[in-house]
């Protein structure tokens, strides 16, 4: 794995994490001497995310991306491994430090009707994180909620009212805004605009890239949605059962993706393109319980290219290209 | 000729004292052997016309005018004992939750044998080995282990192929599927669309309305399409012309709007404002307030859907 994938040290570096969340029952199971049944949701994940560009994390349900996302942001610990945020182990920091990465990086979640606070006022919630960081007056902090929602589209009258009256893609930018408030470095998103329709996910997305623009921000996109990935991300991992199957520039994966899984997951998108009908007989079977992933490689039992020995070997990660790995046997001989 | 016809369809919620009309004077034919997609933005009525032709409206909405005919039976004053023996034979539903149709209480070999049962009068033996033919059908591995579980114990995609067995069952001439791989993964929507399509259009010559708001979707899978804006169809017709040459201005602003393919970085097309709430549809063309191209009699007058000469229909006033 290189340290310089592209010169820049990498503002955020996941190194070797994992998790493993105990099964409940096997904890009764554990007491009695057996060993604990764990689901391994993320998987020995190492990857660097570079300032001012965006990093799309894809995979399915269960792919463990959503978590990857908490544990880059250490809302929650890892049962082993290190994030560096300026190289600095996040799960080490004490509370001064701590506190300085809550105010440089912050999550926009999925579901705004979720996320935010019903009770709660729009410009409440856009100003507690100010609040709590108790930055300048509070006619100040009232001055720069306005502001705020100026920026992402929205009016000061909209700081009156509750997350009920507004629109889907309206509470997302409220989302958005509340996480731009501390002046960010890095913003993880976690699916911004799955529940959204395509004329408002085109609002959100402009206005991300907007931002990113305007305050050269660092995003880790996490998203099921590969148009979004192509159209907005410099760099995408996929993840497959808790590991990342393949990670490489967007243009280089989408132009000639070497995973199997990416393969079968590129072709089962469907483009909107009436001329480019594929054939979506390919991908086979459903994806198996992270509670009993297949030995080997993970994907085996539903990969077009198997081999003999995919079921036995674990397939490493490993650079094939410059900037691109690749978790496969198929290009274990060609890597080093 | 048409499977499933839609006569000037209009539904209407009862909401806040007064009656909403959520579908407007919606009309066109389901064809043998087609899928025909719905699509639209969350709201625009889309499930309102698939519970208005299954006749499974809620309690505070009405049909109050149009008409809708399976074949030669006006669904729409049919009796409900008509319908019940309509409703999985000739005419099945899929939902976006597939749990919809599957009750929690019994095995799915229970649910699938008794539907079974129920429309194509089989005895036991015959249900049950039929049974077992349509799980491995749709994909489902170890069937005759599969009947003896419970909904529970089967994943989204697992759920959504025992709906489809169960809707495919009686042979049915007309399959309403709405969003039906909405909650699926990509991977397990290619799998169950293609089902869709290769049991029952291409094995059956069913049709199939298909409802969802993803243009890929349609792309893909789709022969023609209907595109709805608050409660009105604005464009009608094969999918590889609209697709090639859109006419409506909210067709072609819904298809910029799409990050995808070669476009990377660039803005997307924005639609400015947002889609007009039940009790706030726009006089005239409701699209006018956010249309790029309105013209002052836009605001007054509602375009009707009318056919041009290459076959595709459009209702807007740049091309009467
Ligand atoms: N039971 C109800 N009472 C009042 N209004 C309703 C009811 N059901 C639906 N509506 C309204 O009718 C309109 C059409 O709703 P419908 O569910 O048909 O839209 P849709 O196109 O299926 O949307 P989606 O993509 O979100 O599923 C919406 O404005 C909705 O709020
Ligand atoms: S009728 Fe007028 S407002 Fe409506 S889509 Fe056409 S040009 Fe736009
Ligand atoms: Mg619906």
């Amino acid at each position: 794995m290189s340290s310089t994938i592209n010169g820049a040290e990498p503002l955020l570096r996941a190194v070797g994490l994992s998790k493993h969340f105990p099964l409940e029952s096997s904890l009764l199971a554990t007491l009695r001497g057996a060993e604990a049944q764990t689901v391994k949701a993320v998987e020995a994940v190492s990857l660097d995310v570079t300032a001012g560009q965006t990093l799309a994390i894809v995979g399915e349900s269960g792919s463990g991306k959503s978590t990857l996302g908490r544990l880059l942001l250490r809302l929650m610990q890892p049962t082993t491994g290190q994030v560096l945020y300026q190289g600095n182990n996040i799960f080490r920091m004490n509370r001064r430090e701590l506190s300085a990465f809550r105010r440089q990086a912050q999550i926009i979640l999925q579901d705004p009707y979720a996320s935010l606070n019903p009770r709660m006022r729009v410009g409440r919630i856009i100003r507690e994180p100010l609040d709590i960081y108790r930055e300048g007056t509070v006619a100040e902090r009232n001055k720069r909620v306005d502001a705020l929602l100026e920026r992402v589209g929205l009016n000061s009258a909209h700081a009156r009212a509750y997350p009920s009256e507004l629109s889907g893609g309206q509470r997302q930018r409220v989302g958005i805004a509340a996480a731009l408030a501390l002046s960010p470095e890095i913003i993880i998103a976690d699916e911004p605009t799955s529940s959204l329709d395509v004329s408002v996910q085109a609002q959100t997305l402009n206005l991300l890239a907007e931002l990113q623009r305007d305050f050269n921000l660092t995003y880790v996109f996490i998203t099921h949605d590969l148009g979004v990935v192509q159209h907005f991300s410099d760099r995408v991992a996929v993840m497959y059962l808790g590991k990342i199957v393949e990670e490489a520039p967007t243009e280089t994966l989408f132009a000639a993706p070497q995973h199997p899984y990416t393969q079968v997951l590129f072709s089962a998108i469907p483009l909107p393109d009436p001329s480019r009908r594929v054939n979506w007989d390919l991908p086979k079977g459903e994806p198996p319980s992270p509670l009993d992933p297949p030995p080997g490689c993970h994907f085996h039992p539903r990969c077009p290219k198997v081999m003999s020995n995919c079921s036995t070997i674990a397939p490493r990660l490993e650079a094939t290209a410059p900037g691109q790995r690749v978790a496969c046997l198929l290009y274990a001989d060609g890597a080093n | 000729m048409s499977l499933l016809s839609l006569r000037h369809l209009t539904t209407e919620f009862y909401s806040g004292g007064r009656w909403l009309e959520a579908v407007s004077d919606v009309s066109f034919d389901l064809l043998p052997g087609e899928i025909l997609g719905l699509v639209g933005e969350s709201g625009c009525g889309k499930s309102t016309i698939a519970y208005s032709v299954m006749r499974l409206l809620a309690s505070n909405a009405r049909i109050s005018g149009g008409e809708v005919w399976l074949g030669d039976v006006n669904l729409t004053d049919a009796s409900e004992d008509a319908l019940q023996d309509l409703r999985g034979s000739r005419l099945s539903m899929i939902f976006q939750d597939p749990m919809t149709a599957l009750d929690s209480l019994f095995t799915v070999g229970h649910q699938v044998i008794e539907t079974l049962q129920e429309h194509l009068a089989l005895d036991p033996p015959a249900a049950r080995e039929r049974a077992l033919d349509l799980l491995r059908q749709v994909g489902i591995p170890a069937a005759e282990e599969r009947l003896k579980a419970y909904p529970y114990q089967f994943s989204g995609g697992m759920s959504q192929r025992i709906a489809l067995a169960i809707a495919i069952s009686c042979h049915p001439q007309v399959l309403i599927a709405d969003e039906p791989t909405t909650a699926l993964d990509v991977t397990i929507q290619a799998q169950i669309l293609h089902l869709i399509r290769r049991l029952l259009v291409e094995e059956q010559g069913a049709g199939v309305l298909l409802i969802t708001h993803d243009l890929g979707v349609v792309a893909q899978v789709c022969d023609r399409v209907a595109v709805m804006y608050a409660g009105k169809i604005v464009e009608f017709g094969a999918v590889d012309a609209i697709f090639r040459d859109p006419l409506h201005p909210y067709t072609q602003a819904l298809l910029n709007s799409l990050p995808s393919q070669g476009i990377q970085r660039g803005a997307l097309e924005n639609i400015r404002g947002r889609v007009p709430s039940l009790d706030d549809r726009p006089t005239g063309c409701r699209f006018h307030p956010r249309c790029p191209h309105a013209l002052a009699i836009c605001r007054e007058e509602a375009p009707p859907l009318l056919r041009r000469d290459g076959g595709q229909e459009v209702a807007c006033v740049l091309y009467d």
